[in-house]
């Protein structure tokens, strides 16, 4: 049955291509079950699905191209498909090309395939959401289609499966007997323009097929001339062939389109009745949810909805995780008391590890489920629609509001959630925002410090407004600074923002469970692993070198310490109860000695120096820089360093009287306290602009690229440090 | 030339509701030929059927889709207005 690919002795491979919303990727689901995996494109991050399918008895590989509207390689999603296509990207050509088409809006849905028949490629045309052609008053006469095409043209409704059979018989089929699209006619000019870029490289030596000098020629901005090279020889050709085409009255920039769209209305001449009228729910609907007043309304309900899951409903869940992790913890501890050091790194480094993993997916899989939701019904396209002015002017757009308002909640699902941007930069922009947004383990910080130094002099009602404009210093700084990236930074073109008002669908269960699916598991694949070696890491640093005498010189002193306001027998017998008030103390002050002994303490003791400047002692450097991989450990860790152990919680009274207290015990600030209004301030300010979260690092480099983590870490943590020195040294002098 | 011919508007600045007539695409950057690769080309009737509530993007109802531009792009589009 599959002859023609036997004899080859390698897998036939199919692409899917298609414009955005053509329900392509639903078929490709269809198609390929969940036998599929993605890879980013390299270098850029668009990222390609490639899975695979049983015809007949072989298996055929399926690649997911990404929806492009046109081949004119704009945007990097378009590049991809032409690089695919064209088998320039290492691989191949596809045996067959699988046009997804909207049965809706044929006209425009052919553009692309007319384009990609330059390549010669065999095809198969797939006109799917077929059911709601009859809905939208249309007829369409899909034989005529085929006639005129000269390929196989199938119907589907993919979303529930319909006619996919018959698009897997018509794959086969197709792949036994290629059949192609003849090539547009193009007129003379055009040919002669082609020529005149083809004949000129020849003499370099470099050899451009007939649709890539086409290409070159029609798109001002080609990515693809770029990968040619010769730029000084490729200009004047490239001039010389749109001043002949321009020559014929022609705008070369639009020249292709409009030849196309030509032959496109003559093949379509006949195929379509009816008169393609706009569906009346669509209008009606548009009509209130982009109304000025209820639309804004829905869109702030729907958004207070999705934050509200993240922020609240994921709590007991995550709770549940942590309480999970702890309990594993207390059944795995035991079994290693005998070595000390194989208990500390099972427990504290992979087992707490492995916690702060799988604790970010409640809200990953939350985040995603109302994601593929909204894309699916549509709503996605009106939010963006609604918000868009709000976002424009610093190079985000209004798919951005989306990312931006998770990282309110967490910044890994909103890191996650641009991957709902189809415009490169503003898709980077956005990931590289979302970190600055006031995530919830902020919050901790906050609530201890306006706790302890805000609300006792000024009163619960600054100390509110306080908490309240803390949320934003992060969005305040990050906007401007987005700004001034795109102007004077980031190379990458501007795509102009075109957003396409889909139909409403229902969304089907099917492939909102999919989604959800595919992103969890490439975080917790992907971005796990990574998470997981921080963790580990930062363990070994807190624990090691871990001198015995540590612990016998803090019992000495503490002995010597308590031994004045007690009898010696007294005190001994309540040192040798491990439960005893003394005995807790003790364990607690000696968890601050190794702390501050362990190799993180002696380099936060190191570089306190570079913290001076923003009034941090040594102390709070320390739990500064240990809160780099997590910042909600700070509170956690301050404990261990202020001798009331890790269990304390952001609003304990120890912790805030102990802080409240602290003195200078050296140097020139001696006697006075540590934390001053300044210092609180700026320690604040500081972590709501740092990055100190070691997942949002390793998931920026995933979705991105380590430079880009690496950098927007490095950028985040200058700025904090910079806010807070500001702070203290202007606070203090006034 | 006519001498009653109206002159050429640009598409970001058409009334809301209002359809209009493509003449030209004006600039020969590369988004202009985006623009024309979604269908903006001389000849097509579109009308305006709505703008966001903060003034921009507009949305524009083209053989029954509709899509939506931010009134700087649409102002690459030159049109005339038709009743």
């Amino acid at each position: 049955m599959t002859a023609a690919v036997d004899t080859k002795k390698r897998p036939a491979r199919i692409a899917l291509l298609g414009n955005p919303n053509t329900g392509k990727s639903t078929i490709f689901n269809r198609l390929t079950g969940l036998r599929q995996h993605i890879a980013n494109y390299p270098g850029i991050t668009v990222e390609m699905k490639t899975g695979a399918m049983l015809v007949g008895d072989q298996q055929v590989e399926v690649l997911d191209l990404p929806g492009a509207y046109s081949l004119a390689a704009a945007s990097p999603d378009e590049r991809v498909v032409m690089d695919a296509l064209d088998g320039r990207m290492g691989k191949r050509p596809p045996d067959l090309i699988v046009c997804v088409l909207d049965a809706t809006n044929l006209k425009r849905n052919l553009l692309l395939v007319s384009q990609a028949a330059e390549l010669e490629i065999p095809m198969l045309v797939v006109l799917n959401q077929w059911d709601a052609v009859k809905r939208n008053g249309l007829r369409i006469d899909a034989d005529l289609l085929a006639d005129r095409l000269g390929v196989p043209v199938v119907t589907t409704v993919a979303k529930r499966g319909g006619g996919l059979e018959e698009l897997k018989k018509a794959i086969s089929h197709s792949l036994d007997e290629p059949r192609r699209i003849p090539r547009i006619l193009w007129p003379e000019f055009i040919d002669e323009a082609r020529d005149i870029v083809r004949n000129g490289l020849e003499e370099t030596g470099n050899d451009v097929t007939g649709p890539e000098a086409l290409r070159m020629i029609f798109d001002t901005d080609s990515a693809f001339a770029d990968k040619i090279g010769h730029r000084e020889k490729l200009k004047p050709l490239l001039k010389s062939a749109r001043d002949r085409i321009r020559s014929h009255g022609m705008n070369p920039a639009s020249a292709e389109p409009v030849l196309h769209y030509r032959h496109i209305e003559a093949v379509l001449d006949g195929v379509i009745e009816g008169d393609g009228m706009v569906a009346r729910t669509r209008d009606s609907v548009d009509a209130l949810l982009l109304n000025r007043f209820w639309g804004s309304l829905i869109f702030f309900a729907v958004m207070y909805v999705v934050f509200q899951s993240l922020y609240a409903w994921a709590g007991p869940v995550m709770d549940l995780i942590e309480a999970g992790t702890g309990w594993v913890q207390d059944l795995v501890s035991p079994l290693l008391e005998g070595t000390p050091v194989l208990q500390s790194l099972v427990s504290d480094g992979i087992i707490a590890g492995v916690g702060g993993v799988i604790v970010f997916l409640p809200q990953i899989l939350l985040l995603f489920f109302f994601i593929a939701i909204l894309e699916d019904t549509g709503y996605l396209a009106r939010a963006a629609f609604l918000m868009d002015k709000l976002f424009g002017w610093c190079g985000l757009n209004g798919k951005s509001f989306v990312p931006l308002l998770s990282g309110y909640a967490c910044a890994i699902p909103g890191v996650m959630a641009a991957r709902t941007l189809e415009d490169p930069k503003a898709r980077l922009t956005t990931i590289l925002m979302t970190p600055f947004m006031s995530c919830s383990a902020r919050l901790p910080i906050y609530v201890l410090l306006i706790g302890a130094f805000v609300e006792p002099v000024y009163g619960p009602l600054v100390a509110g407004w306080t908490l309240f404009l803390m949320h934003f210093v992060g969005a305040v700084v990050a906007m401007p600074m987005a700004w001034f990236m795109n102007r004077c930074i980031l190379k990458i073109k501007a795509q102009p923002f075109i957003l396409e008002m889909p139909d409403y669908r229902v969304p089907t269960l099917r492939n909102v469970t999919i989604r959800m699916w595919e992103r969890g598991r490439a975080f917790l694949i992907q971005a796990g692993t990574v998470i997981l070696s921080i963790s580990i890491i930062v363990w070994a640093l807190l624990y090691f070198p871990r001198p015995d005498e540590v612990a016998a010189k803090t019992r000495e002193a503490f002995i010597a310490e308590k031994s004045s306001a007690m009898p010696a027998d007294a005190l001994a017998a309540e040192l040798a109860n491990p439960e005893s008030d003394l005995s807790h103390k003790l364990d607690h002050r000696i968890g601050g000695a190794y702390i501050e002994q362990s190799y993180l303490g002696q380099f936060g003791k190191a570089v306190q120096p570079v913290f001076d400047p923003a009034g941090f002692d040594w102390k709070i450097t320390v739990g500064v820089l240990s809160s780099f991989p997590a910042r909600e450990v700070i509170i956690a860790t301050m404990g261990i360093i202020y001798n009331l152990g890790a269990d304390v919680d952001e609003g304990s009274d120890d912790l805030r009287s102990i802080i409240a207290q602290e003195k200078w015990h050296e140097g020139p600030r001696k006697g006075q306290p540590v934390y001053t209004l300044p210092v609180v301030i700026g320690l604040m300010v500081f972590f709501a602009l740092c990055m100190q979260c070691g997942a949002t690092v390793a998931v920026i480099a995933k979705e991105l690229s380590w430079k880009w983590a690496v950098a927007s870490f490095a950028t985040m943590t200058v700025i904090a440090w910079v806010a807070a020195v500001l702070i203290y040294q202007i606070g203090s002098r006034l | 030339m006519e001498v009653n011919a109206a002159p050429l508007k640009t598409l970001g600045k058409i009334a809301h509701g209002q359809s209009v007539e493509i003449m030209e695409i004006s600039s020969d950057c590369g988004r202009a030929g985006r623009l024309a690769a979604l269908g903006f080309l001389p000849g097509r009737r579109v009308r305006i059927s709505r703008i966001a509530p903060l003034g921009d993007p507009i949305s524009i109802e083209m053989d029954g889709q509709e899509i939506s531009l931010r009134r700087s792009e649409a102002d690459l589009i030159g049109v005339k207005e038709i009743a």
